[in-house]
């Protein structure tokens, strides 16, 4: 079976090879016959490469400890649920698991587009056949999962070793969300991948107009929300296993995760600056070369060892060829960018700094430059350890500083963006439209300053987030009264008439939400409290409204893991309201131990215990205890991005236009972004973004 | 002889049970509670050594031992009465300037300070001269607009394209 699985790997890799160079010989030789031979090879992947993911599982389910994989990352007392996990548990597997779901991009791509865009489609065929080969050349000849374990007899000659039991998965990840979420991280990491060779089609090919973008529009969105969601799943699984108390470290491994979603972000706001207006054509298409290199990039950090992390995998040797892959991908975009830069030239130009356009601008500047934040203080240490020769840390409190009032100043853009009309905001538009919700905000931020919130960026997160709250619900009750009112509707009813009549605007604007929520429950983290304490039986602690009494330590024990455990009563005005159990496992079979924490969560505040070791000096316990304030708040959040972002993938329910007499007052001028001229006999209402 | 088996058998139970206590002591993992508000403060300057990246008063990573000896010996200079400053500048000497969370703000390493902010405003200037430039040509456009598509007909193609894209 080991053979089956290298086999298909080898053949899958001799697939690619031929996508890549027959799709080229197409190009140029114009010759549809060999163009389709590609494109079916480049499908042909897909169906390969799931053979080999399907025998290494198959080795995963019946215990086969004679390949080095299997006996690292298994064990037979290992539940099912996580044998399946364990395909990605280690370097070699989860590379051929991002083969696997980056052949499932290709093959959708290819196929969903199979009789469309002709001149498009070979480009595409020929980049992504491009990068499947660099990661089928890794997992056939670098890291290769199908490697059996070898032992020498007395002759000296080799035979195959089958070890009786395997060392177990890392207890760390024998979690429910880490099943779900190097799934879906990966997901956001190669869907990205999608959209990068559509551009660089466009380029090579010189496709006209933003063609490639309404292509690649529900793609990119796609892979952002997993990105999203894989991004939010580590920081849960952070915060609910590592028991360290938060949630996000400004580890380098999580901002590998976060630099292409930032890039990815950008991207998704400024290609409405290209369909509505023909400009930032350059722009766009560096920002998705970018945000792929990001990709690989952050794909790299976790392998190489360039960066310490607690969360990456064994140091090992393919940085070499991530960097070169990473310097091949650079030089092929400046290249092709080089060559064609004519036809990237924009159609438009700025009319006025209050406009749609300018506060696209900023953001897109804004987060550009917490991108490069996160990058330079990512890759610092290393950059200063080459040319000074001592190690330094860069550690959250920079990462704090930097990106919290870029952050802010994003927030506030969340809101203002929306209410600039395009081409030109009139300054009665401005007042008609800010008025409001920016009162809304003071008067929501003076009222906690009253009541002796003071802590500055909260304070500041707080104003933000009412007024770009205010600013959404405004949207929506413009469009929506327009409607009613014509209708003889009511307003609910015209609110969901409204968002499927334009899925993206609307569901974009419940995604701004979603990050609003998040912001807020970040800002939480400004009033964290902890208490770490050596407790007996009947010691007590007290934290916030709470009183933590210890009842008992016990020792119990499985199959699987010994444990400590304590027994916490917690009290709330002397009245009990729960009981916590937090335990320190160690895991048998690896000698691995694991925290298992104690969370209480409210929407206000996570009450969040850990049994975190017995004192050398005394042997007694020792329970840290947290208390969090919103976290909840940001998985919140994190739900209401991923509805807003399926809502935004929903297509439109019609695309009729609402005719009215050019004396009608527009929704605000925000509702209608086109502003027609002044002359223009009628105005078109329907909106786009 | 019975007697005898008795005490082997008791010094066996005994043996075994002492066994089982430094097995069980050498897995259990150790722990401190910073004894001061000031040990808590200096921890938070500094980054646990384990490799785990972590700061060091949060680093409960599991089986860490390093910053079990960390905060044990910050502990002891702040009984001992040793200002701030000494305590970071021996932990420096102990495990070189790596140990500070923040990098020092002079020579080199202040770049990782200057840069973030230079950066942007570089970006901000050059987007200023991109407008700017923008805006001048659009004033150097004759009054008629640009001869070419007029711009209701560009609207109309790129709404037909919306259309062939979702479809």
């Amino acid at each position: 079976m080991d053979i089956f699985g290298s086999f298909a790997l080898l053949l899958a890799l001799g697939a690619a090879v031929y996508a890549f160079g027959a799709g080229i010989a197409g190009i140029v030789t114009r010759q549809p016959l060999l163009t389709k031979t590609a494109r079916n090879a480049g499908m042909t992947v897909f169906g390969l490469v799931t053979l080999a993911v399907a025998s290494l599982e198959y080795f995963f389910f019946t215990d086969n400890f004679s390949l080095a994989y299997v006996s690292a990352h298994s064990n037979h007392a290992l539940p099912g649920f996580y044998k399946f996990a364990a395909l990605w548990a280690g370097q070699e597997g989860s590379l051929l698991f991002w083969t696997w779901l980056l052949s499932i991009y290709a093959f959708w791509a290819l196929f969903l587009n199979r009789k469309k865009h002709p001149e498009l489609m070979p480009y595409v065929g020929v980049t992504l056949a491009g990068v499947q080969i660099f990661f089928l050349t890794l997992n056939n000849f670098v890291t290769n999962p199908f490697r059996v374990l070898g032992a020498a007899d007395a002759s000296g000659a080799m035979h195959v070793a089958r070890l009786s039991d395997g060392s177990g998965l890392n207890p760390l990840l024998q979690y429910y969300e880490m099943v779900i979420h190097p799934p879906i991280l990966y997901l956001g990491y190669t869907g990205f991948t999608v959209p990068f060779a559509f551009a660089m089609a466009a380029l090579l090919g010189r496709y006209p107009g933003e063609k490639w973008i309404h292509i690649t529009r529900r793609w990119t969105m796609v892979a952002w929300c997993f990105q999203t969601v894989g991004i939010l799943l580590g920081a849960h699984w952070a915060y609910a296993v590592l028991g360290w108390g938060g949630y996000w470290a400004w580890d380098p491994v999580e901002n590998a995760a976060l630099l292409p979603w930032i890039t990815g972000t950008a991207f998704l706001h400024s290609v409405m600056m290209q369909e509505k207006r023909g400009m930032m054509k350059v722009w766009n298409v560096w920002l998705v070369f970018v945000t792929f290199m990001l990709c690989i990039l952050g794909t790299s950090l976790t392998r190489t060892g360039v960066v310490s992390s607690v969360h990456a995998f064994a140091e090992s040797s393919i940085g070499g060829w991530f960097f070169t892959f990473l310097g091949i991908i650079l030089l092929v975009c400046l290249a092709a960018w080089f060559k064609n830069r004519d036809y990237l030239r924009s159609d438009n130009q700025l009319d006025s700094l209050v406009s749609r356009e300018s506060s696209f601008l900023f953001n897109n500047l804004i987060l550009l430059a917490a991108c490069f934040a996160v990058l330079w203080g990512t890759l610092f240490p290393v950059l200063s350890e080459a040319v000074t020769g001592a190690k330094i840390s860069v550690g959250p409190p920079f990462f704090n500083k930097v990106n919290v009032p870029i952050a802010l100043f994003l927030l506030f853009l969340t809101g203002v963006g929306p209410l600039l009309a395009w081409r030109k905001t009139s300054a009665d538009a401005l007042r008609r439209n800010f008025a409001w919700p920016l009162l809304g905000g003071v008067v929501a931020g003076a009222v906690a300053f009253a009541f002796g919130f003071r802590e500055f960026y909260p304070l500041i997160c707080l104003i933000l987030s009412v007024f770009v709250t205010l600013t959404i619900l405004a949207e929506f009750y413009r469009g929506a009264r327009v409607i009613a009112s014509r209708d003889s509707t009511n307003i609910l009813t015209a609110i969901g008439e409204l968002t499927m009549r334009n899925t993206r605007r609307y569901g974009g604007y419940v995604v701004h939400f979603g990050m609003v929520l998040i912001f807020i429950g970040i800002s939480g983290s400004a009033f964290n409290r902890d208490i770490q304490k050596e407790m007996n039986i009947g010691d007590t602690i007290s934290i916030g409204p709470y009183t933590i009494l210890c009842q008992n330590f016990d020792q119990p024990s499985t199959d699987v893991y010994t444990s400590d455990r304590a027994t916490l009563e917690v009290l709330r005005n002397n009245k009990s309201e729960m009981l916590l159990y937090p335990e320190h496992r160690v895991y048998l079979a690896s000698q691995v131990p694991e925290t298992e924490v104690a969370i209480e969560s409210t929407p206000l505040r996570d009450l969040y215990v850990v049994y975190a070791g017995r004192s050398p000096e005394t042997g007694r316990p020792v329970i840290h205890a947290y208390l969090n304030p919103l976290v909840k708040w940001i998985w919140f959040g994190g739900i209401v991005v991923v509805l807003g972002t399926g809502l935004a993938l929903f297509p439109n329910r019609s695309a009729a236009l609402v005719l009215r007499p050019a004396s009608e007052r527009a929704w605000g001028e925000s509702v209608a972004p086109q502003t027609a001229p002044a002359s223009s006999p009628i105005r078109r209402s329907e909106g786009h973004d | 002889m019975i007697s005898r088996l008795r005490g082997r058998g008791t010094a066996w139970a005994v043996l075994a049970a002492f066994s089982a206590l430094v097995v069980a002591a050498s897995l259990a993992p150790l722990a401190r509670a910073q004894q001061t508000e000031r040990a808590k403060r200096l921890g938070g300057r500094m980054m646990c050594m384990c490799g785990c990246n972590q700061i060091l008063t949060a680093c409960n990573h599991v089986g860490c031992t390093t910053s079990h000896t960390m905060l044990k010996e910050l502990d002891d200079r702040i009984a001992r009465g040793d200002s701030d400053e000494v305590i970071l500048q021996s932990f420096i000497q102990d495990y070189g300037q790596t140990v500070l969370v923040d990098p020092p703000k002079t020579g080199f390493t202040g770049l990782v300070w200057v840069v973030p902010i230079v950066a942007p405003l570089l970006a901000l200037w050059l987007l200023w001269e991109l407008v700017r430039r923008w805006r001048q040509r659009a004033i150097l456009t004759p009054a008629g607009g640009a001869p070419g598509i007029p711009s209701d007909l560009i609207d109309r193609a790129r709404r037909e394209a919306d259309r062939d894209a979702d479809e």
